[in-house]
């Protein structure tokens, strides 16, 4: 557990907390952690066809989508932990609208019942552009956000993006209290696939894109640490924290892990200038073919994702208090053995 | 230049904004959504003027020439309405309508104003649906068509588009009158009205929810329809939709009393079927090569089409919206015939009331139909 004690927090054991997204891969771990702290207070909104999986917490189905649903689920809460996006959404539409709309809705409540004290949103790295210029190529809370995202060619960034600005846009307004949370790459059981900052997989051959780029890994407990604390840490009203463990492993390093782990496979390595220049051309043929593939490749998610670059904890340690309460080498550990019991059960 | 204005900013507006982007002579003016943010989304990644949260506001201040209506079906018959008493011509999104009375008021409206309105049927102007209809109309077939099979599938799995409607008892889907049915099935209904030609064929349907769904806990919607529809000519037809089987058919076979033609969208394949036979065992030799030689020949028209930069996976729906401007600004006709729009729209109502006959009476049990 990190060194943060009671005393340091917004509010009392007994105060709301709600948490968005409770029942998936981070947010279920949100919801422990506060019950490991001792809140016996937790309201989590959950899609209908959810099911409860806690005694003693509140559990509020409903849709982020329906205002109604907000307001009724943000009544008496002084916490709101947003973890729901739209994840996984391949188009933008559909992106924005789970990431956007039903943050604004969730605003909005908040602003009718008027009792928040504090509203933390779940964003990620995935809105940093980290430009050629980043300095000596280290990334942290000061590196500038994506402002052109639709040029990205990720819905999700698109969405994680706005949904940020209307975040800053209501506190702004409205006087809510925020932080966001951008945590890297969120692994362990539960989320198994490899991260496309590693490499992807084309055709039945993995092209390994990462080399030696550390790879910005959270282990799934010690991110939900991170938001749990972002959500009830005195004096960081308007901060924006990063979540990245240390010890962080290089590209090539987890792949070769992972294949003495989990199982072998063909990788065909693809250096950095390589890569660069195939995102180039790609972003130039789908300009001139007007989409006839669409700009899935292009200099900007190159430089998000595979330019070479480090990465900070320090702030989340230093005004945060946070320490990751699984090392790297168990954390991987822990995944490796649930991509094993996954490989036996495919 | 010819101005566009587009309603409803969810997925679909997406295609629409990026294949009008595509052709020349038209702007896209103004975007509208009930919801402010939808509409400023798109508004921020295309080429748009303004964006909207009310329609009154965007015809009166954008003034748009067309209007696309790219909202949940359930609104199509108010909003075309609305656009049409303004002044506009229309493109509506598929289904058309929520029925064929409405398909019917929407057409005669257009009529009345002087106007042009379309159905978003985009997949039969795709590059190999256009060559279908081409040697159809060369009279390849022969004396015109015997029977048809439309297959239009789609595929539920546990995540993605199952996940969220089966997870959300109060989904738009659910609450048309054909429910997932009404939401897709028309593309695949649409390419047998096109050679239909009666107005009111019989139809007689057979929907269930399939097993998969069933383990879900879902008994409200039908995934699985088989329906035979048969013209006052005898021209018949089947039509197939199913979400479980595989491979997941899009696909529409035309017989005439000469030869026949299979056209495969998703992979833009069109295969012609030799109505003669070949003595003895050359039967079992030469049309097997005479296959493979289409399918090469296949392999390089999409493969030129490609290279010609015209292979994009919405081509139909530019090519639709094309031949709808042109007919707007020259006044040729319309791309699809209203009959066609309307006919389709009845067939649909009669398969759907056919299932809801059939979920009252329990299910799985056909009736005869006649859609007028």
């Amino acid at each position: 557990m990190s060194q943060v004690d009671g005393d340091d927090f917004i509010i009392g054991r007994d105060d709301l907390i709600l948490v968005t997204g409770a029942t998936g891969f981070v947010g279920s771990r949100v919801v422990e952690c506060l019950l490991d702290r001792g809140f016996r207070n937790i309201r989590c909104f959950t899609r209908s066809s959810s099911e409860a999986r806690w005694a003693g917490v509140q559990l509020v189905r409903g849709n982020l989508l329906s205002r109604q649903d907000c307001i009724a689920a943000a009544e008496n809460v002084s916490v709101v932990l947003h973890l729901a996006a739209g994840r996984g959404e391949k188009f933008y539409p559909d992106a924005f609208m789970n990431s956007v709309v039903t943050t604004r809705n969730l605003l909005d409540a908040c602003v009718q019942h008027n009792c928040l004290k504090r509203f933390v949103n779940v964003s990620s790295f995935s809105v940093y552009t980290n430009p050629p210029e980043a300095r000596q190529g280290l990334l942290d809370e000061t590196c500038p956000v994506e402002t052109h995202p639709e040029l990205r060619g990720e819905a999700y960034c698109f969405a994680k993006t706005k949904q940020d600005e209307i975040v800053v846009e209501y506190a702004n307004k409205h006087s809510i209290p925020y932080v966001i949370v951008r945590p890297g790459v969120v692994y362990g059981p539960g989320n198994l696939a490899i991260t496309g900052r590693v490499g992807i997989d084309t055709f039945g051959v993995f092209l390994h894109l990462g080399g030696s780029n550390p790879i910005p890994f959270t282990y799934v407990d010690n991110c939900a640490e991170a938001i749990t604390l972002a959500g009830l840490k005195k004096g960081i009203d308007g901060e924006v924290f990063n979540v990245v463990d240390d010890d962080l492993p290089s590209s090539r390093q987890f792949l070769r892990l992972y294949k003495r782990n989990v199982k072998r496979f063909a990788s065909f390595y693809v250096p950095h200038a390589v890569s660069y220049g195939l995102c180039y051309l790609w972003e130039r043929y789908s300009s001139w073919s007007q989409g006839q593939l669409p700009p899935a490749f292009n200099r900007r998610r190159w430089c998000a994702f595979w330019k070479k670059t480090r990465y900070s904890n320090d702030k989340l340690k230093n005004r945060v208090g946070w320490l990751p309460r699984i090392s790297t080498a168990e954390g991987f550990r822990r995944y490796f053995e649930a991509c094993r019991a996954g490989e036996s059960n495919a | 230049m010819l101005k566009v204005a587009i309603v409803g900013c969810g997925k679909i507006a997406d295609s629409h904004a990026a294949q009008i982007q595509r052709i020349q002579g038209c702007e896209i003016v103004g975007v509208c959504d009930r919801e402010p943010l939808m509409a400023q989304q798109l508004c921020e990644r295309f080429p748009v003027e303004r964006h909207f949260s009310n329609v009154n506001a965007l015809l009166s201040e954008s003034q748009p020439d067309v209007v696309h209506i790219t909202t949940p079906p359930a609104s199509h018959f108010d909003l075309a309405r609305i656009c049409l008493q303004s002044g506009c011509h229309v493109y509506v999104e598929k289904p058309f309508t929520l029925d064929a009375h409405e398909a019917q008021s929407l057409v005669r409206l257009a009529r009345e104003r002087g106007l042009k309105i379309t159905a978003g049927h985009d997949d039969q102007f795709s590059h190999v649906a256009r060559r279908m209809r081409a040697l159809v109309e060369s009279g390849f077939l022969g004396d015109g068509p015997v029977h048809m099979e439309s297959y239009y599938c789609y595929e539920i799995t546990r995540s993605g588009y199952a996940g969220a409607l089966l997870g959300d008892k109060q989904h738009w889907v659910r609450r048309l009158p054909g429910k997932l049915l009404h939401n897709i099935i028309s593309h695949g209904i649409a390419r047998i009205a096109e050679f239909l030609t009666s107005d009111s064929p019989q139809v007689v349907a057979c929907g269930f929810t399939s097993a998969f769904l069933k383990s879900m806990g879902e008994s409200d919607i039908v995934d699985e329809l088989r329906v035979i529809i048969s013209d006052e000519d005898r021209t018949t037809a089947y039509f197939t939709f199913s979400s479980q089987m595989r491979p997941s058919l899009h696909q529409f076979r035309i017989y005439g009393t000469k030869n026949g033609l299979v056209l495969d969208q998703d992979q833009e394949t069109l295969v012609k079927l030799r109505g003669g036979r070949y003595k003895s065992y050359l039967e079992k030799f030469v049309p097997p090569v005479s296959a493979a030689k289409q399918h090469l020949g296949n392999v390089t028209t999409n493969l030129t089409t490609f290279l010609a930069n015209d292979f994009q996976m919405k081509s139909g729906m530019k090519y639709l919206i094309e031949s709808f401007y042109r007919s707007v600004v020259e006044g040729t006709p319309v791309p699809i015939p209203y009959r066609e729009i309307v006919l389709t729209a009845r067939i649909m109502d009669a398969i759907f009331a056919q299932l809801d006959v059939q979920q009252r009476q329990g299910q799985g049990q056909m009736a005869l139909h006649t859609t007028n």
